[in-house]
Formats: structure tokens, sequence, C-alpha cells
């Protein structure tokens, strides 16, 4: 990530919170936090304990960030934030965390006056791991119609084309699942599990390769020992965790989305 | 075969209630802001290191980019680093702590490095890495915190053994390996037993290990990589001088080791200066120690008084001071000192009393006046150490002292007084290990360390990475006494100063000649005269010398067989 699409994401995450950004220039921003951003990011608990007690007037922090200390004035005092910087980390794990849940509707612009269907989609953007001692993602966006069934992949990039909002446009109505929401999940999982087991999978059969090697040296060590012992088990058990290939399916966010029967 | 796949059905049990609740739901544009996170953050590939991408400010050096990579690419996170002194092995350690918790292969981390690195390393880890780390202060920080950085010999006492045992850590590194050579220490057993995912062991100079600490060493880390403990011995102890078996052992070793030298790693190191300083005793300071070499000859009650008259040479080279404090603690000793021991005490009390002056204190506060920058003086006595201080103060020189006895926050504390306030460290052999003082550029050595691994230790206290200029050492050695002795045979007519001593030491442990430490020990600890330590020196030195010629003419060899 690049320092400007650093700076980009930060204005968008904050005005996406409904935090007004009081001061910008070249390379720096202050924002004027809401108290639910103050709460998210700030730390400090005691304070906002201390105030709900007393029934004081709240004050939510200003931030002042420096996306590029060239370009930024001297005398603005601030956290620079780069790739690895751990509010940066902390504002991409609140971004996921506030918005893992949405339900939109498609702004279709169909002539007033007739009534226009709107088909219930399920979105999930989903993070795919494939470990062993080392580790890959992949990152899949699957889309379920809960009527017909038909599933699409890249399903996040079609929706970004469409124009959505979260209240149902005017002369609009929805369609009612015929899959049920959770079986709906189930499905998404599935598919996914089933593109996964078509995959070739040499990295885990390597990897069980290393494991399969380690144990046996481990096993050499101790062929001499009557009594294994503790220190043993515990190398057994570590190597086991250290090789075993896993693949993980995390959800990093989805939700309910109405869209025209042309959208997709 | 198949893979076993884990789906994480928490999202979807919150998902089914927020449909019942009607809501609520996010807001579009953060939702594709989670996405565009995502696509930032997702590592698509197994390999290739992300680290440096998240460290801006941070410009790790080649030598040290590659041993990450080794590491988490081709050792699957089991190493040890071997690096020399002062070549960074903890940025090395950072980097690839950072890539493995980058990639969410590590979260959870025990640190165990000697009790006066632990505030260094929570602090570097912090401002150079991002890395959340905590020095183990409080016992719940076991628990609470991810990253601890504790020394071991708190790690290893209840009630800390129990939680850490009862803990699964990802990664475990461990500072300062070296100590762990002896399979029979309590600190060996608790690391054994340690659950070791990925484990990454420090240590500057694995290489003075016998074959023995080797096997150990490795053996903590991957057990079985060097075969069990009989099979080992087998192989290599009983026939280690076949060539053949050596280049495998040595294969084997580097499978899971890692070792840059300095000459190496393609970097310009500023030079050393290594200047010796002959120093003259004054009169009352030469019959001193006539007066201690004197014992040699009087019977056995000086041997029997568990204090060599060796001990009383070096420490009359040093300062008064040191021998008083030997001569009390002698005396302190005997239950019922007979009426010709404290006679004797009393003589040679008599003759410290004499004393008036210290030359070598003269000549150091000489020096550092011309200096006029800062200075470190180690000395390998207390007493001297005291001495010196309150010798400077009185000509309004600064200093400030270290000992290894220090507490953690003494030893910070100190270090940052040093920089900022005093002109002249202080410091005692216990103290040299463990900070970081590439601030300064001048070392004087009071009196000399008789291991010249101590002293490479010393040099490199301020010898290392960030050092910007030539290095200066001055060693003070008196003239005709033990001291100079050892100074001619060992560091003038070795080069040892100039050399990397882990190359020797390599060799002589090939050879099977022991190492230097041991000979040395036996040299000036156990030689009954100054003759018979005149005639193991003169082996030992020939024997280095043949260990020399046999590296040169082993790469003449190899160099015609390819």
């Amino acid at each position: 990530m690049q320092q400007q699409e650093i700076h980009k994401f930060l204005e968008r995450y904050f005005h996406a919170n409904g935090c007004e950004i009081i001061d910008k220039g070249p390379g720096y921003m202050t924002v004027q936090l809401t108290i639910d951003l103050d709460k998210e990011l700030m730390n400090r608990p005691f304070y906002w304990h201390y105030l709900e007690k007393t029934g004081g007037v709240p004050n939510p922090m200003q931030l002042t960030l420096i996306t590029n200390q060239q370009l930024a004035p001297a005398h603005i005092k601030g956290e620079v934030i780069h790739f690895g910087s751990p509010r940066l980390h902390q504002i991409f794990h609140s971004a996921r965390n506030l918005a893992g849940y949405i339900r939109l509707y498609e702004n279709h612009r169909e002539a007033p006056g007739m009534q226009v269907p709107l088909r219930p989609w399920l979105g999930m953007n989903v993070r795919v791991s494939y470990q062993c001692d080392r580790k890959r993602d992949v990152f899949k966006s699957i889309g379920l119609q809960l009527i017909n069934g038909q599933m699409v992949e890249s399903f996040h990039d079609r929706l970004l084309g469409m124009s959505l909002t979260p209240k149902i446009p005017d002369y609009s109505f929805t369609l009612s699942p015929l899959i049920m929401p959770g079986s709906g999940v189930f499905r998404v999982a599935n598919f996914i599990k089933s593109v996964i087991e078509q995959e070739e999978h040499l990295w885990a059969d390597e990897a069980r390769k290393r494991w399969q090697k380690d144990l046996s040296l481990l096993e050499h060590f101790y062929e001499d020992a009557e009594e294994k012992g503790e220190s043993y088990e515990n190398e057994k058990a570590a190597l086991q965790e250290q090789y075993e290939p896993k693949i993980n399916i995390s959800i990093i966010n989805g939700g309910l989305f109405y869209l025209t029967d042309s959208a997709v | 075969m198949t893979v076993q796949i884990g789906f994480d059905s928490a999202w979807q049990d919150e998902f089914l209630k927020r449909i019942d609740d009607d809501g609520p739901w996010g807001n579009w544009e953060l939702y594709k802001l989670a996405v565009e996170v995502e696509n930032h953050t997702t590592i698509p590939d197994f390999e290739g290191l992300q680290a440096p991408k998240h460290l801006p400010n941070l410009t790790p050096l080649p030598h040290q980019l590659e041993v990450a990579k080794q590491v988490v690419e081709s050792m699957n996170g089991k190493a040890i680093l071997a690096d020399e002194v002062g070549l960074g092995k903890t940025i090395e350690a950072g980097l690839i702590l950072k890539e493995y918790m980058i990639r969410g292969l590590v979260k959870k981390v025990l640190i165990l490095v000697p009790a006066s690195l632990v505030s260094q390393w929570a602090m570097e880890l912090n401002s150079k890495f991002f890395i959340p780390a905590v020095a183990q202060r409080k016992s719940y920080v076991w628990e609470q915190c991810d990253v601890v950085v504790s020394s071991i010999d708190t790690a290893k006492r209840n009630p800390h053994r129990d939680i850490i045992y009862s803990l699964d850590y990802d990664l475990i590194i461990i500072d300062e390996a070296h100590k762990l050579k002896n399979n029979k220490t309590k600190n060996y057993e608790f690391v054994q037993n340690l659950k070791k995912k990925f484990c990454l062991l420090l240590t500057a100079t694995p290489i003075q290990n016998r074959i023995s600490e080797i096997f150990n060493l490795v053996s903590l880390l991957k057990p079985g990589h060097l075969g069990n403990e009989s099979a080992f011995y087998e192989n290599y102890k009983k026939d280690s001088r076949s060539l053949n078996d050596d280049a495998h052992l040595k294969e084997l070793v580097n499978k899971v080791m890692i070792r840059n030298r300095r000459a190496d790693t393609g970097i310009e190191w500023t030079k050393r200066h290594v200047e010796t300083i002959p120093i003259e005793f004054s009169q009352a300071e030469r019959e001193l120690y006539e007066a201690v070499t004197e014992l040699r000859g009087e019977g056995d009650w000086v041997s029997s008084s568990q204090f060599s008259v060796m001990t009383l040479q070096r420490e009359a080279c040093s300062s008064r001071e040191a021998v008083y404090f030997t001569l009390q603690n002698m005396l302190k000793r005997q239950e019922q000192p007979s009426i010709a021991f404290q006679e004797q005490i009393q003589y040679l009390i008599k003759k410290v009393e004499a004393v008036q002056q210290n030359s070598k204190a003269q000549k150091a506060l000489e020096l550092i006046q011309n200096i006029n920058d800062k200075v470190i003086i180690f000395t390998e006595y207390r007493a001297t150490q005291m001495y010196l201080q309150w010798f400077l103060k009185q000509y309004g020189i600064t200093s400030v002292p270290f000992r290894g006895g220090f507490k953690r926050g003494k030893k910070d504390w100190m270090r940052e007084l040093f920089q900022k306030n005093a002109q002249v460290l202080i410091a005692t052999e216990a103290g040299g290990e463990g900070i970081n003082l590439q601030f300064c550029n001048h070392i004087i050595n009071f009196d000399l360390p008789w291991n010249p691994m101590r002293l490479e230790q010393r040099i490199g206290r301020i010898h290392r990475l960030g050092q910007e200029k030539d290095v200066m050492i001055y060693n003070f050695a008196t003239k005709d006494t033990v001291e100079e002795h050892v100074m001619k045979l060992l560091y003038e007519k070795i080069h040892l100063f100039e050399k990397v001593i882990g190359d020797l030491d390599d060799i002589l442990t090939k050879l099977e000649f022991g190492s230097i430490d041991d000979h040395l020990v036996d040299i000036f600890g156990r030689s009954a005269s100054e003759g018979e330590m005149r005639i193991k020196m003169e082996n030992l030195t020939s024997m280095i010398q043949f260990a020399e010629d046999m590296k040169e003419g082993g790469l003449n060899a190899a160099t015609g067989n390819s």
C-alpha cells in the first residue's frame, strides 16, 4: 500500500464513520473523532466509564495522522502512519469489525409506476488460508441467489459496479428467499470446499514429508531411552503443530443483497 | 491425501441473529474498505518476506534479510543464528518474528535473554519492529501478553515455570544460547521441556564449543538431527579426525545453523587500533608484587587457602585495593588463623599500605584527558573499579560503575547516565556482556582477561553495527609481571586481536586439542611455576601455529581437488 493510498483510505474510513476532518494538507490530516470512534480507537475505557457514571459532557479526541513526513509541515505533530504501523492495523481491524454484516438494495432506475421485484442474494467474502509451517491466503467472493441457487464467483466485483442503498427504493418489492440464509451459508461453504478439494495440494504433501522426516529423527533420538518422557511428547506435539497441513476458511464479511433480475 | 478444511462458523451464527433482529447492518463504504484491506493484507505466496514492507524505519542489511528468508523458507523456522558479535542477530530474530506474525503463523511468543538485556529487547522490538513485546515483571504478564521477554533464571523458577509450561508458545527465542551447552543443567532441562513449534537460538560463540556442546545445542532445537547420543559419539568423538566425517557433520550442522562472519557481510567495518601500553611499577608497587610472588615458596598454607598466588599477582598488577580485599578475605576464611599466617598477612598489608600511587591509574588518567571523549575501562576487580571511580573523581572526571550483578533497571540507568552525563564507564568482567555501547569508541583494558574470547566480547560491546568511528583499544600491561607474559605470549605472538578467534577455536576443536579457554585455565590456573606456565604456553602457541598451517594446507588441498 503506497502512502498516497493510505491517505485516501484513512479519509474514506473517517468519512464513512461520520467523522469530520477539521484540518488537512499535504501528507497529514486532523480528525475530530465521534464518540463511537473514540471508543473504537483510543482505548480509554476508564474515561468513558467515568463519564457515563457522572453524566459529564463527552469530549471525544482529535487525532492527527501524518501519512507523509516529507510533505507535512514541520509544525504538525501527530502519529506517523505507514503500512506497518500499529494504528493503521487497528483501523484495518476496525473496518472489518464495523462492517461484518450488511443488507443492501439495488438502487435501480426503472420507470416510476412499475413495481420492480428484487431478488435476494447471499454475498460472502472469504479468506482461504493454506497453512503448514508456512502460509498463504486466497481471497474469494461468492454470491448465491437464494431463489434458484445460482452461484457466482467474484461477486464483490460485480457489486462494485452497481448503485446500492441501505433503504429499499421506491416502487420495489423483495422476493422471499426459497433457500434460507442459514442453508445458503452451508451451500457456499460446501462450494468452496469442493473447489479446494479439486486443487492439487503439493504443498501439503511436501509439508507432510518434512513432518515425517523430523518425526523419524525424533524417534531415533529417543530410541535408546526406556522412558521417553514429557519432552518427547512435547516435541511430537510441536511437530504436528508446526507441519500439519490445514486449510481454514474464514469470513471477512457478507450479507444480503436485493438485486434486480438484470443485475447479475 | 486430502487436507483437513476448517470453516469458521462464528460469522454465520451472528449473521442469522442479525437477520432475526433486522440489523444492525454495516455501512457499505466500510464494507468495501474491509475488502480492500483484505486485498492489501492477503499474502498469496508461501515464499518471500513480507516484514520489510512493514518496517519503513528499518533498513535491514542484505545478510540479515538473507538469514530471515533462509530460516523461514528452508529451515522451517528452527535455527541457530550464530553470526559473529555485532552483526545484528537481534535484527534477524526480529525480522523472522515479524514475518511469522504478519502471516498469522505466530501469536504467542516467549523470548528468553540475559537479565541485563530484557528491557533492551523489549524496547527494540517495540520501536524497530512495532511488535508489542512486554518485559516480564509481574506474573500475570505471561498469560495476558502475547510477546513476553524474560530472563531464563526468572522463567525457570516457580510460579513462572508452571505457568509457562501450561501455555502454548508458537515461537521461542533464546539469546546467548551458548549458555545451554551443558545438558545436565537446570536451564537446559527447562528449555528442553518447552514445546518448540518454531525456535531460534542466538549465539555468538558456538564454534568454541566442543563437539558435545554442538550436539547438545542442536538436540535442543531439533532432537535427532545429529542422531541420538550413543550413535553420535560413536560416529564423531572416537573418530573425529576422519575428514569425511567432519565434513558430513559440518553439513548437518549447517542445516540448522547460520553463521555470518564480518568478512562475509560485505559491510565496511570501522577499523580496530590496538595499542599496548607498558606500565612501569613504582618502587613500592614492585615491592608488593615481589612480596606476593615470594609466597609461592612459603610452605603449603597458601595453596590450602583457596587463593592462588597467581590471583594475588594479577591483583597486584591491578590495584593495591584489590590485593587488600583478597588478603582480608584470606584472613576471614581461616577459622583459627595461626600466628605465622596472621603475621604473613600483616606483612603483606604493610606492603599494601606502603603503595602510595597507582601507576596504571595515572596512565589511565593521562589517556582519558588526552582522548577527551567517552571511554570504557574494563577491570576484573571490583575493588579496582571502586578505587578508579574515586580516583577519577579527584581529577574532576565523571564516571559510572557497571557490574553484571546490577539489576536490569540499574543497568539501563547506568548506560543512560554514561551516554548523557558521564565521560567514563568502569565495567567489571561480568558487566561486559549484554550492553551495547556503540556511541563510545575507546576501550581501556586496565587488566587483561586471560581468555581471548572474553576480550572479544568486551570489544564487541562497541565494535558493532552502528559504530561509526574507528575503535581504539588500549591494553595496559605491567612490565616484568605475569601480565606482561600473557600479553607477549597470548596477545602479541598470536595476534589474536586482529583475528577472528572463532576461526582458531574451530580448528582446535577439529584437531581435538580442546578449546583455548580450557588451555588457558590450565596454564594460568594450575601451573606451579612460571617456568611451567611458559612451557605450556609455548606448547599452546605451537599448537595454534600448527592448526593455522593445517588450515592453509586444507584450503590448498581443497582447491587442488576441485
